[in-house]
């Protein structure tokens, strides 16, 4: 082929080699043509470029799916289908249930009742008569319940939870059901809604502990959370922590959302959805490189209790004040990154990343599948087209050594550590590791081990349906890290470039939090969210003991619910104690001090820890007077106790939390604060009680009968 | 894996793309849904083995012959398809600028490309589909297919070089 000065825009091929569409033979053709002429290579990278900003600008396009009952009809199709004689196969007996219009069809589903079911432990007799059924071919199990479960009533679930159904369960808990015709389906495939064959279908066997891979709904993993409860002042008057800037858990529950599914309790958690947010503590002063800021008014969901707020506050570090970084890239390739939401994903974060960075950086990229390999050394972001092009060469398959790709990235960062500067690996996957050291456990120690040589760490999680969101949340903590889930091209800018400096630059480490409770004004209190983070009052003062970083201008924020004295405790009650005398008070207990918060920390790269104090007086606001930025943060907790279940919920329901977000948006930079609200409306309809109370006001209960 | 459940992760991978496609196609959302309804529906009758190997172009061609197939019913010639305008999926008034400036802009000019060209670049950048599959999806020949992705991307840069000059001189 002959490239030609003037008209070769007019020659298709070149469109086709650009492209990689080309057969090798003329490829290799057109290749040393280009060789030779500099207006062709310019060409090939012109069209690239537009083909790039064309798939970017197409894949931020929203998609409609189809609508819940339409899915329903397909699976339950697929079911029928099988059991069905080839010959009648023609036969669809969905089609009548697609007619509902969606926002009827969607509400017929999920309608009536609900529960949350586990798929572990075993099933006994509840009272509600639990039938099994298997479905179509075998691997597929539904569990149907008979009339008497059909009336929404809170007590039959507060039981099922009561028996461990609900709730706290061991791993992915799964929930999601309908109810159509009296024929409760509890769908442990994975959808926002059960297949729904109403047909008779034979009973058979109750589901079994060891229930294989192929019964589940997908395999994302989740650990379990045990909410806190309320504690005592007289037998717990310190409550201490360690902080968590995570904001994982955020972006994974607004994708379940997005798809029209509840999360499972177990990926809420509440600290991750306050802290994905934005708020306008005051900035430190001084010395600090964080402030405290903390607020006090009366809980929304229980005006008789009170509600704290503890915001941290980091310092902003200018980009130009930035030190130089030594990073290195860790990328999932193996098979399971290969789709459209995970290694192109990774890829463009990291290029948003590395537009970023400048000639004071560097960035290494290791990537790992069966074996692990480094794909670019240490190269300074100067050389920015050797980064990029490295990093557009990548393509995902094979297995997953996950522990020989730690190794060799953290050795990779200790060679080209910087002294004073920023030593981070950013491990990008979707947390599947299966093979090498691929026992949770063993990473885990092996990244506690790592994080020693002074690299931090960020895992940003990746992809869906094989979410491994315990091991990376563990990953993280251990390895002096931070940890997002990137849903988006959205997600990964604000992740990588509004908040670079908080994902990348650690300001202090090992921050702990411990609050004294005064007996005299307080007797008892809750601390919402921060489950996995709980430490023991004496690892407070305890160096060796790890927690939480916090990055440049992060954001972290607290919440407790306390109950005052004088107001009937939620405590469960023990003996009154024999030998000792906890009402004597000490000596500060008469200041009229609700609390005192009490902080430490070190420096990124020391061994001793500063402490803060900050005492609360409680002025005795009500909830309306509070700032906006208290106001929205009840509301984000609010919506994470109803999106667990939680039994500390009060009168919180997702329109109450609705309002009390709606009105506390504030300057809303970015929109997050807006998506939250959409996020809370789609709750709400997905919500199986809040959903009955619509579904009566609006008359559609007796819908289905007449279908 | 089950049937079953090649089934729903057919559903999960392909769902919302297939709509997308179909309604590009039909220019309405309940006839979009409808007609990847029926593509699914189909997909459970065949027998697996069949359409596992090419499954995603299997579902396009489906799909879009249904889609045509319900145009013709009601006696429509062509579909009807607007891109333009939908670029913007966030609140975030920085990010809608920047938008404005990359993504909305590319996605108007798609739009006011010819049909052909914008559903083949559309197959191509937005479904991943390499040539082959996008003739067989199209029944157009490779050729063919290559030379109207050729005219669109070449249009398309023209589209765009004269603001992109504009702005570098402002």
């Amino acid at each position: 082929m002959k490239i030609p000065q003037d008209g070769r825009q007019e020659d298709p091929r070149l469109t086709t080699y650009a492209l990689g569409e080309l057969e090798a033979v003329e490829a290799a053709v057109v290749e040393a043509e280009l060789a030779a002429s500099e207006d062709g290579a310019r060409e090939v990278a012109a069209i690239r470029a537009v083909a790039r900003e064309l798939e970017e600008a197409l894949a931020e396009t929203p998609a409609e799916g189809l609508s819940t009952a339409q899915k329903m009809a397909i699976l339950g199709n697929d079911q029928e289908q099988r059991r069905r004689d080839p010959a009648q196969s023609s036969r669809r007996p969905w089609r009548g249930v697609m007619k509902v219009s969606s926002l009827a069809a969607a509400l017929t589903i999920t309608t009536l009742s609900a529960m949350w079911v586990t798929e572990s432990g075993p099933f006994r007799d509840t009272g509600v008569s639990p039938f099994m059924y298997e479905v179509g071919g075998g691997s597929s199990w539904s569990w149907f319940a008979s009339e008497e479960t059909r009336s929404p009533d809170p007590s039959v679930r507060e039981e099922l939870q009561g028996l461990g159904y609900l709730g706290d369960s061991e791993s992915s808990s799964l929930r999601a059901l309908g109810y159509m015709d009296g024929v409760s389906v509890i769908d442990l495939n994975g959808f926002g809604a059960g297949t729904g064959s109403a047909d008779p279908l034979a009973p058979v066997r109750q589901p079994t502990p060891g229930l294989g891979e192929e019964g589940r709904p997908d395999t994302e993993a989740y650990d379990s959370i045990r909410e806190n409860e309320f504690r005592s002042v007289a037998q717990h008057p310190l409550s201490t922590f360690s902080i968590d800037v995570d904001t994982a858990s955020y972006a994974n529950v607004r994708r379940f959302l997005s798809e029209d599914r509840l999360p499972p309790a177990d990926a809420v958690r509440i600290e991750e959805l306050l802290n994905y947010f934005r708020y306008d503590y005051r900035p430190p002063t001084g010395g600090d490189p964080f402030s405290i800021d903390v607020e006090v008014a009366s809980a929304p969901w229980k005006p008789e209790h009170r509600l704290v707020r503890i915001g941290l506050q980091g310092m902003e570090i200018p980009v130009a004040d930035r030190r130089p970084s030594n990073l290195v890239f860790l990328l999932d390739v193996s098979g399971s990154m290969d789709s459209p939401m995970k290694l192109p994903l990774v890829k463009k974060g990291m290029r948003l990343l590395i537009d970023q960075l400048d000639g004071r950086d560097n960035v290494a990229i290791v990537v790992y599948a069966g074996a692990a390999g480094m794909v670019l050394p240490s190269t300074t972001c100067a050389n920015r087209p050797a980064i990029l092009g490295a990093l557009e060469l990548l393509s995902a398959g094979g297995s997953t050594n996950g522990g020989q790709g730690i190794q060799l990235a953290y050795r990779t960062a200790r060679a080209g550590f910087i002294e004073g500067g920023i030593n981070r690996v950013i491990l990008c996957t979707d947390g599947d590791f299966n093979v090498g050291t691929s026992s949770e456990g063993e990473l885990v120690r092996m990244i506690e081990e790592e994080a020693r040589s002074g690299v931090f760490l960020s895992v940003l999680g990746f992809g869906s349906g094989n979410l491994k969101d315990s091991t990376m949340e563990k990953l993280a903590d251990r390895g002096n890290g931070n940890y997002a889930y990137v849903d988006s091209l959205r997600e990964a800018r604000k992740v990588l470039v509004e908040e670079m400096g908080g994902t990348l630059i650690t300001i202090a480490k090992d921050v702990k939090v411990q609050v004294e409770f005064n007996p005299a004004e307080v007797s008892s209190y809750r601390l919402i969210g921060y489950e996995n983070r709980l430490l023991a009052a004496e690892d407070f003062n305890d160096d060796e003991v790890d927690a939480g970083e916090i990055g440049a201008g992060h954001s972290v924020t607290a919440l407790y619910e306390v109950v005052p004295t004088g107001v009937a405790s939620e405590v469960r009650d023990v003996d009154p104690l024999k030998y000792q005398d906890p009402s004597r008070a000490g000596a500060a207990s008469g200041s009229g001090e609700l609390l005192t918060v009490k902080l430490r920390y070190k420096e990124p790269d020391g061994d001793t820890s500063r402490l803060i104090e900050m005492p609360l007086v409680d002025a005795g606001i009500g909830f309306d007077a509070a700032s906006d930025d208290f106001r929205f943060a009840a509301g984000v907790a609010g919506f994470g106790m109803l999106l667990r279940g939680s039994k500390h919920a009060g009168g919180a329901t997702m329109r109450e939390v609705h309002r009390w977000a709606r009105e506390a948006i504030g300057p809303d930079s970015g929109g997050y604060r807006i998506e939250f609200l959409e996020l809370v409306s789609r709750s709400s309809r997905l919500m199986p009680d809040e959903l009955r109370d619509e579904f009566e006001a609006l008359g559609y209960l007796d819908l289905e009968n007449e279908e | 894996m089950s049937e079953t459940r090649f089934i729903r992760e057919a559903l999960g991978r392909h769902e919302r793309e297939l709509v997308a496609y179909a309604l590009r196609l039909t220019g309405d959302l309940d006839r979009a849904r409808d007609v990847v309804q029926d593509t699914f529906l189909e997909l459970c009758e065949r027998p697996r083995a069949e359409v596992e190997p090419k499954l995603a172009a299997w579902l396009f061609t489906v799909c879009r012959n249904r889609a045509l197939d319900a145009l013709e019913k009601e006696g429509r010639m062509g579909p009807i398809t607007d891109d333009r305008g939908t670029g913007s999926t966030g609140t975030d008034p920085a990010r809608r600028l920047e938008e404005e400036d990359t993504s909305a802009r590319i996605l108007h000019e798609l739009g006011e490309l010819p049909e052909r060209e914008r559903e083949v670049l559309r197959l191509k950048f937005h479904n991943g589909f390499a040539y082959r599959e996008i003739a067989d999806i199209t029944g157009l020949s490779v050729a063919n297919v290559g030379y109207l992705m050729h005219c669109g991307l070449k249009t398309l840069r023209s589209r765009l070089a004269p603001l992109r000059r504009m702005e570098v001189g402002s």
